[in-house]
């Protein structure tokens, strides 16, 4: 399916919606051909290439609203889907902010979302790429003896939107990306680690010897890990560990948690929350961006907002209900039922990590975490880490097996250094920065 | 809706180039839920899956594609994808292609006259609101969702074997706030299975939110987690999430034919203190990780993983087992047709022990007693895992004197395992509401677990003197 066709698969399903008693309806399709190539050892391990397809259907009427998600597109799968939808609809209560949104438009300019050379390229091509990431990391370190796989994946596809206000538009976007999981054994002792990157472009990813080393590095240099002090200290966050942060900062600046007191950040725009040097962007316009899109889930156009300038909260973002909800204007960021991040980045400084790692006396580098936040209300960060003790500047020895907690309110107003390695390999990214002070739990 | 003859034509063509083996798994799946928020009904949704995955595999290898077009040649077009995998691989035979129709198990609970008659689910959560917020005049937010899902599959595999399932799931999640200004704590309660929402009757929406707001003005109250090692008292029923990521994980049987699980090549050997005993069933009467038939077509069984502390088995699909030598134990599943399959848990539990709830804790001098988790993650290399606690206390001199917040704990699966020093009588299977996810696919699961005492493991709070 084209981006001409799946317009038009998305304007039939707003006619059916309408035919089937809905007041107002909106259409998203997305088509997408995906390729997954995983090697292991000197073999391709698994080979996966589909074609998919998905409706995300909104029925409006009288206030009341309801979803449909399906992947059936046969006229009579539609039309069967649709009744049982705006027949839920009923049960919905009222709610005067649930409809479309009010303004919708198209981005003129090229955001550079897709890359014909995805599709273009060879298939052996592609399955070598990933059996020579897969070489790559037992050449890099002896100790590497295994592996959970060394991936190469890929989509092509195009997203439809149309409404019942005469909203329709498309667009067309590939993303790639390389991973791989190398196996360490010193000692009796096995580490794994796990590292990738992700682009829309080919020439934007990061090289294969390059993803091979860092991954290496994160498995070998544990080794000899052990459970640091219960301490309160300095805690650096490496990039990637950095950018799961921003995952539960986004979680509570999302108008979704703020309408239903599920943030910790409630009530606090305008405060200063942050250091001076905690500026976040969300940009749904950046060129080439995993997180940009030429429109959002309901039509309405991206764009640059400032979340927190010089560590001072300016907005929360929205999609059209919860704006509505909350006195506001959507920011662009619907996902079509939902509040989510285009581009969504801390600000890089000038330091490098070596150098912020130097400008340490005595700290904790944490390279990776386990765990997740389970609710967002009180804003109390704790995880499982793995990294590095630091002493005199240098990184003294690994450590496992601890966590780093403390309030997200604590850990924004301590941030003191920024670093200037950003990466925009998810939509939601940060370079590596350091927190004051925080408390570590090991022994 | 999916014939004998249209899945024998797809096997046949998936091994025109050789293989192992092949199997075809088509799926059709109704999900209806409705969602509470402010005390009203916020919105509902309604979801179609339907589409076919066809997989071909040779040693090591598997070939994987899918189709939601069910047109003859959108399908022949996802076998033929899916046969490429032989190409670069030596040909094996291609098996059979009668296809025998076989009766499968009934461990669910579902009429097929059931209606999802829609007053009843918007009554249900209703009456959850009404009970969370006549439970205490703090309860500032109830958010509820109720789920109803039905997947039928259809599975047929190259040496002749064809199942049908139908496989119902209903979930009643209840999450309550509570705030006194200063501060906020949540509590969180699911419960359902593979049954209807007459389930709800047994287990009713009333029971379940006076629950969830219980734990929330529990967690309001609670004074933030200590920081440290102490001993810990894991609690029966929810603390089953221990077994499943410390234990369970590293013994789904592809990393441990890889060799990158730490219980790799240990069968036999001593990997838990000889009181730790664990099962992981799929023969459980309703229960969310049940299934007639896996989806690979093999019948859920009871499986003994770890008994008296030494390991006996992992679990196993078809692919891992075929190449270490053993039957597959029906543990192969997937989050739909979209994915492969994979060796995951259904119900992982550990049965009594012999010590009572009072012994165990009159017997804990300093420690933190987990009632319930609110997730966990692991990592299989080396055993590492981390678990958010739900709902938490501290221990002091064999009493529960204060409850904790935000507790994380962190310790190692092995080492936890071995530091067991006591196991309760009192095993019980958790409220059915978890989920798993691994390699990005989600599977429902079940957990249980009598009272356990871990000796010593690393408290991840704030407090530290």
């Amino acid at each position: 399916m084209n981006e001409a066709a799946a317009i038009d698969a998305a304007r039939v399903a707003v006619d059916v919606a309408r035919s089937c008693g809905a007041h107002s309806a909106e259409a998203a399709v997305s088509v997408a051909r995906r390729l997954h190539v995983e090697a292991r050892e000197d073999a391709v391990a698994r080979l996966e290439g589909s074609t998919g397809k998905g409706l995300l259907l909104r029925v409006f009427r009288d206030g009341r609203r309801a979803t449909l998600s399906t992947s059936d597109f046969s006229a009579e799968g539609i039309r069967d889907a649709v009744r049982r939808t705006v027949a839920q609809a009923q049960l919905v209560a009222f709610d005067e902010y649930a409809g479309l949104p009010d303004e919708v438009s198209i981005a003129t300019e090229n955001l550079s979302l897709c890359d014909d050379a995805v599709s273009q390229r060879d298939s052996l091509e592609k399955i070598e790429e990933a059996l020579r990431l897969e070489r790559l990391i037992r050449e890099a370190d002896s100790r590497v003896v295994n592996s959970s796989g060394s991936h190469y994946t890929e989509s092509a596809a195009v997203t439809a939107l149309a409404n019942s206000n005469g909203f329709a538009a498309g667009y067309a976007w590939t993303r790639v990306g390389r991973s791989t999981g190398p196996v360490a054994l010193d000692g009796g002792v096995k580490r794994i680690a796990h590292y990738g990157t992700a682009a829309r472009h080919l020439r934007d990813l990061e090289t294969l010897e390059s993803v091979a080393t860092t991954a290496v590095r994160r498995a070998v240099d544990l080794f000899g890990a052990r459970k640091p002090p219960t301490m309160r200290v300095p805690v650096i966050f490496e990039r990637d560990v950095a950018a799961s942060v921003l995952d539960d900062v986004f979680a509570a600046v999302s108008g979704a948690n703020v309408a239903v007191g599920n943030s910790w950040l409630s009530g606090g725009v305008g405060n200063a929350i942050g250091s001076p040097l905690v500026t976040v962007i969300d940009d749904g316009r950046l060129i080439a961006g995993l997180g940009s899109a030429p429109f959002d889930g309901e039509g309405v156009p991206t764009r640059r907002t400032p979340v927190f300038e010089r560590g001072v909260l300016r907005t929360f973002l929205y999609d059209t209900y919860y704006a509505r909800k909350l006195g506001a204007a959507s920011t662009g960021n619907s996902t079509g039922g939902g509040v989510g991040p285009s581009n969504f980045y801390l600000e890089p400084g000038s330091l490098s990590l070596q150098e912020m790692i130097e400008a340490t006396p005595l700290g904790v580098l944490v390279m990776d975490t386990i765990g997740f936040a389970t609710e967002h209300a009180s804003g109390t960060y704790s995880r499982g880490a793995r990294g590095f003790f630091i002493e005199g500047g240098e990184l003294a020895y690994p450590i496992d097996e601890f966590t780093v907690a403390g309030q997200y309110a604590d850990m924004l107003a301590g941030v003191d250094a920024v670093a200037n390695d950003l990466r925009f390999d998810a939509s939601v990214a940060s370079p590596s920065f350091r927190v004051a002070e925080m408390t570590v739990s090991g022994n | 809706m999916f014939d004998e003859a249209l899945l024998s034509r797809l096997i046949h063509r998936s091994l025109q180039r050789g293989g192992d083996f092949a199997d075809v798994f088509c799926e059709r799946r109704h999900t209806l839920s409705y969602r509470l928020q402010d005390g009203r009904i916020h919105d509902a949704s309604y979801g179609v899956a339907l589409g076919v995955g066809v997989r071909v595999v040779v040693g090591e290898s598997a070939g994987y594609a899918y189709s939601d077009d069910l047109g003859d040649e959108a399908l022949m077009q996802a076998a033929e994808a899916a046969s490429l995998i032989a190409r670069s691989a030596p040909a094996g035979h291609a098996g059979t292609s009668d296809l025998r129709r076989e009766p499968v198990a009934s461990l669910y609970h579902r009429e097929l006259s059931d209606s999802m008659d829609p007053e009843r689910y918007v009554a249900l959560l209703e009456r959850a609101d009404a009970t969370a917020r006549r439970y205490d005049a703090k309860v500032v937010a109830v958010n509820a969702l109720l789920t109803d899902d039905v997947q039928e599959v259809w599975i047929a595999t190259s040496e002749g074997r064809f199942v049908f399932d139908r496989r119902p799931l209903v979930t009643l999640g209840i999450q309550v706030v509570a705030s006194d200004k200063k501060e906020r704590g949540s509590g969180y309660v699911g419960d359902g299975g593979r049954t209807t929402i007459a389930y709800f009757d047994r287990a009713t929406p009333e029971e379940l939110a006076s629950d969830a707001a219980r734990i929330a003005i529990v967690n309001l109250g609670a004074s933030p987690a200590p920081a440290g090692e102490m001993e810990m008292i894991v609690g029966a029923g929810g603390g089953g999430v221990l077994l499943h990521e410390a234990v369970g994980h590293g013994l789904e049987s592809d990393f441990n034919r890889r060799g990158t699980s730490l219980y790799s090549g240990r069968i036999g050997e001593r990997v838990a203190n000889d009181l730790v005993t664990i099962y992981d069933d799929g023969n459980l009467e309703e229960e969310r990780g049940s299934l007639n038939v896996d989806d690979e077509g093999v019948p859920g069984q009871h499986k003994v993983l770890v008994e008296n502390g030494v390991l006996r088995g992992y679990m196993q699909d078809r692919i891992n087992a075929r190449l270490m030598g053993v039957e597959s134990t029906g543990s192969g599943r997937r989050q739909s047709f979209r994915f492969s399959p994979q060796p995951r848990m259904c119900n992982t539990y550990m049965p009594d022990g012999d010590a009572s709830f009072d012994e165990i804790l009159s017997s804990t001098q300093r420690g933190i007693y987990a009632k319930s988790f609110a997730g966990g993650q692991v990592e299989i290399s080396k055993g590492d895992f981390v678990f958010m606690v739900g709902e938490g206390y501290l221990v002091e001199n064999g009493k529960i004197t204060a409850p904790v917040r935000n507790a994380t704990i962190v310790g190692n699966g092995p080492d936890a395992m071995m530091k067991v020093v006591a196991v309760g009588n009192d095993s019980r299977l958790a409220r059915r509401h978890y989920t798993c996810g691994k390699g990005g696919q989600y599977v429902p699961v079940g957990v249980g677990m009598p009272t356990v005492k871990i000796s010593s493991i690393t408290v991840g709070g704030t407090q530290h003197e």
